[in-house]
């Protein structure tokens, strides 16, 4: 396989998974704003909307104050900001015609369908409570696509690349969310509602994640900060945790036949290293400073991601 | 006729259908009746009604957009608008025996470019022979001095040839340009066909047509029988500029369809004149490249030093004999419309034998009694630069305002050797529906043949690409310029298998 169309089919696995998870985070957000336990909390949505996004500093830079339809057209639709929802859809759709030879056609018909679709959709711009329709479309042409990856391609590197890129995406996006939602939780850790807070703020979580109804099967117990940790770090049975997510990779990264050694430095071992590490950790081991090992698993993740771009998948 | 039929003849697609007085229509003839070998198709077509026509029309035009059959269009948007290439589903259709005909002229005028081109740039015995003036060649932008006495594999130049034909309203065909740089269209006219088949299958089943399916198959094996001696498994590719080329797509139902990876200039190096892709299981060597990049961006370090399209190094390569170029490089100076007028004396020069298709007849600015002839009676003739093409640069006489006139004579003056002029062919005309009209209307269309050449095997595609000017009264087809296209049924003898 050309090394460009590696790099294209690992991008369309990344941008595709982060454009459901920023979708689906934008939405649940902002509707469970709406019946919040803390009054003046739509600012603070959207201030993590935004956070979650890495849209701050973009969405400051041509707006002076929070406003909810300006963040929700920013985030979602804006054509001038490269974190849009759009424009990961656009870079779906580009990466997927940069491989139109390697993928299926039934694929990339849906693929480039429900980008016009979706664009055509976009063009008179929404009102912040369209998030809730446009998101879902997002959402739900996201598992179209993953069922045409998973039931018209062949099982070979193509299908891989594809996967790696889709659960390296899958981890970033669960930690960056988690991250997110420390710093929502600071800010109201001094507050008179803490106590209603702190269940309401887990569990919009876990509805981020589409993951309430299994973290209730799993864990028989309200959502708190342990339970919720170790569910969607460490259990390796839920398909979006990040432990079952860095284990696919190491997997992906074995079937791959990228051509190299298996010692330090090299891919098979980093990716190993980070999910056997991952699988030897519970909850108790970084339940003291949760926002730190957040914060280093990470940085190993984007290091893996970057060895991949910089050394594999190089064409220019 | 039933009352039934009657009326749809009134009031359908067909209704108010005005054949033209001074062109040949090739659906009806002159007293408003359906040709016979249209019949079939008429009678089918006059049981839609108007909703029912938009209907499948839009149905058919969804599909081309989904697959992603679109050029772009560019505007100030960050976005381009996606367009299709328009499509019509009525068909045109060519009967058996007068095929034969074109594709017997179509290979005889291909193999006598080739075997020109192979002198051109070896021997030059036609130059000698004063057959083909000198000046002519060497003057041509597209003759490269950096083909001289390279001998590509089975002295093919021309592998792939797009001729362009037009019916006259003598009925009779004309070539009206040969096309044997990159020619393209091939894909619409594959596609055309799934379409066709999808929307009209059982009109489709009532006529023996005869398939387009097996071109990729039929390319992809005259690729690898032109591979570098000794390759036994060739690994062919197809070289594209990239996604933001208008054929990108194209290239891709190309290399789909023939399995063979899809490359751009930046996935290739060469070393030690051999071409290598990089792959992620390492390089891997490239045997066969059917480039649809120009001459001039192949390789930076042998033509333009600018180009970031193509591979440094890649003539290096094709010199040595490590890697075959389909087309070869340097085949433009013999598609030039100055050369166009000399190709009925190239093919008896060659072949000794008289051509079978016609040439339209030409006059060449460079030449004095043209030059005069073309100045007074520049009204009734086309005007045309030799060296550009989609369409561009083109004057239609009849059609000039007095300073349009005025402008070309003093173009022309200036740079004599750059223009050529031929009387207005009458193109045929096709009824083709009309958005927005709801209806037929007659529309001017020509025909793109698809012809390969390989080490002993000769191809030519039986159908073609029958372009329409959508435009009312234009005569300019291509798609850059508001062209459409139409599906074209070669009829199959079955009695000749």
């Amino acid at each position: 396989m050309l090394s460009r169309i590696g790099n294209s089919l690992f991008w369309m696995g990344r941008y595709l998974e982060r454009s459901e998870h920023i979708a689906r985070y934008t939405r649940v957000q902002y509707v469970a704003s709406v019946d919040s336990p803390l009054a003046h909390n739509q600012e603070n949505v959207l201030e993590s909307i935004l956070h979650m996004t890495a849209n701050w500093e973009g969405y400051f830079q041509t707006q002076q104050q929070l406003e909810a339809n300006a963040v929700i057209n920013y985030t979602a639709i804006s054509e001038d900001n490269s974190f849009s929802i759009l424009s990961y859809i656009d870079r779906v759709r580009e990466n997927a015609r940069g491989a139109r030879d390697s993928i299926s056609i039934e694929l990339w018909e849906a693929i480039n369908s429900f980008y016009h679709k979706i664009n055509a959709y976009a063009a008179a711009g929404l009102h912040a409570e369209e998030i809730e329709y446009f998101a879902r479309r997002i959402e739900e042409n996201s598992y179209v696509m993953k069922g045409y990856i998973d039931n018209t391609l062949l099982r070979n590197d193509v299908w891989q690349l594809i996967y790696l890129g889709m659960h390296l995406e899958r981890a970033i996006q669960i930690i960056l969310i988690l991250q997110t939602k420390f710093k929502d939780r600071e800010k109201m850790l001094s507050g008179p509602d803490y106590a209603a807070y702190e269940n309401f703020i887990w569990t919009s979580t876990l509805l981020s994640v589409e993951s309430f109804d299994m973290y209730m099967r799993c864990q028989k117990t309200a959502p708190d900060k342990h339970h919720v940790l170790n569910f969607l770090l460490f259990d390796t049975a839920f398909p979006k945790s990040v432990a079952f997510s860095l284990n696919t990779v190491k997997q992906c990264i074995n079937e791959i036949s990228f051509q190299e050694e298996k010692k330090q430095g090299f891919i098979h071992f980093e990716a190993g290293k980070l999910a056997c590490n991952f699988q030897y950790t519970t909850v108790k081991d970084i339940e003291e400073n949760p926002v730190e090992f957040l914060n280093t698993t990470l940085e190993s993740i984007y290091a893996l991601a970057h060895l991949l771009d910089a050394k594999y998948l190089k064409y220019n | 006729m039933d009352g039934a039929m009657r009326q749809a003849m009134t009031s359908g697609v067909f209704g108010n259908y005005q054949t033209p007085p001074q062109f040949l229509d090739e659906v009806f003839c002159q007293a408003g009746k359906v040709n016979p070998e249209y019949e079939a198709l008429y009678s089918q077509f006059l049981k839609y009604s108007k909703d029912d026509y938009r209907q499948l029309n839009e149905h058919a035009k969804t599909s081309f957009f989904n697959q992603g059959i679109t050029f772009s269009v560019y505007t100030d948007k960050a976005k381009g608008v996606e367009r299709i290439f328009p499509f019509d589903l009525f068909p045109r259709i060519i009967q058996a025996d007068e095929w034969a005909q074109l594709e017997k002229g179509i290979i005889q005028r291909c193999v006598a470019l080739n075997l020109f081109i192979q002198d051109i740039y070896t021997h030059k015995h036609i130059l000698r022979d004063k057959v083909v003036p000198a000046d002519l060649i060497f003057s041509s932008k597209n003759y490269l001095k950096a083909m001289l006495d390279i001998k590509p594999v089975a002295g093919i130049y021309n592998h792939i040839s797009g001729t362009d034909l037009i019916k006259h309203s003598d009925g009779k065909y004309y070539v009206l340009e040969d096309n044997i740089r990159c020619p393209s269209g091939i894909s619409y006219v594959l596609t055309n066909r799934v379409a066709m088949k999808r929307a009209l299958l059982e009109t489709f089943r009532k006529f023996k047509v005869s398939t387009v399916q097996e071109y990729p198959q039929e390319l992809l094996a005259t690729m690898q029988s032109v591979a570098p001696q000794g390759v036994d498994a060739p690994n062919c590719v197809v070289l594209t500029p990239g996604v933001y080329n208008s054929a990108y797509f194209e290239h891709a139902y190309l290399a789909l369809t023939m399995g063979v990876s899809l490359v751009e200039g930046r996935d290739l190096y060469v070393e030690k004149n051999f071409v290598y892709m990089k792959t992620i299981n390492g390089p891997k060597k490239v045997d066969v490249v059917y480039r649809r990049i120009d001459d001039a961006f192949l390789d930076p370090m042998a033509f333009n030093p600018d180009s970031v399209l193509g591979v440094p190094g890649l003539m290096g390569a094709y010199r040595e004999g490590n890697v075959s170029l389909v087309n070869a490089p340097g085949t433009g100076f013999a598609d030039d419309k100055a050369v166009y007028t000399y190709v009925p004396d190239i093919i008896k020069y060659y072949l000794g034998e008289e051509p079978i298709l016609n040439n339209v007849q030409t006059y060449r600015c460079e030449k004095d009694d043209d030059f005069k002839y073309v100045l007074e009676n520049m009204q009734n003739l086309v005007v045309k630069p030799v060296d550009e093409s989609g369409g561009y640069g083109i004057l239609i006489g009849s059609k000039a305002t007095k300073e349009q006139l005025a402008e070309f004579k003093q173009l022309i003056t200036q740079n004599r050797r750059k223009y050529i002029a031929q009387p207005i062919m009458n193109l045929s005309m096709h009824a083709t529906y009309i958005e927005g009209e709801d209806r037929f209307e007659p529309r001017h269309v020509d025909l793109r043949t698809f012809t390969l050449l390989g080490k002993d095997r000769q191809f030519v595609l039986k159908g073609g690409l029958s372009r329409v000017a959508l435009k009312k009264g234009s005569l300019i087809v291509n798609s850059s310029q508001g062209g459409g296209s139409k599906d074209t049924w070669v009829i199959r003898d079955d009695s000749a298998v």
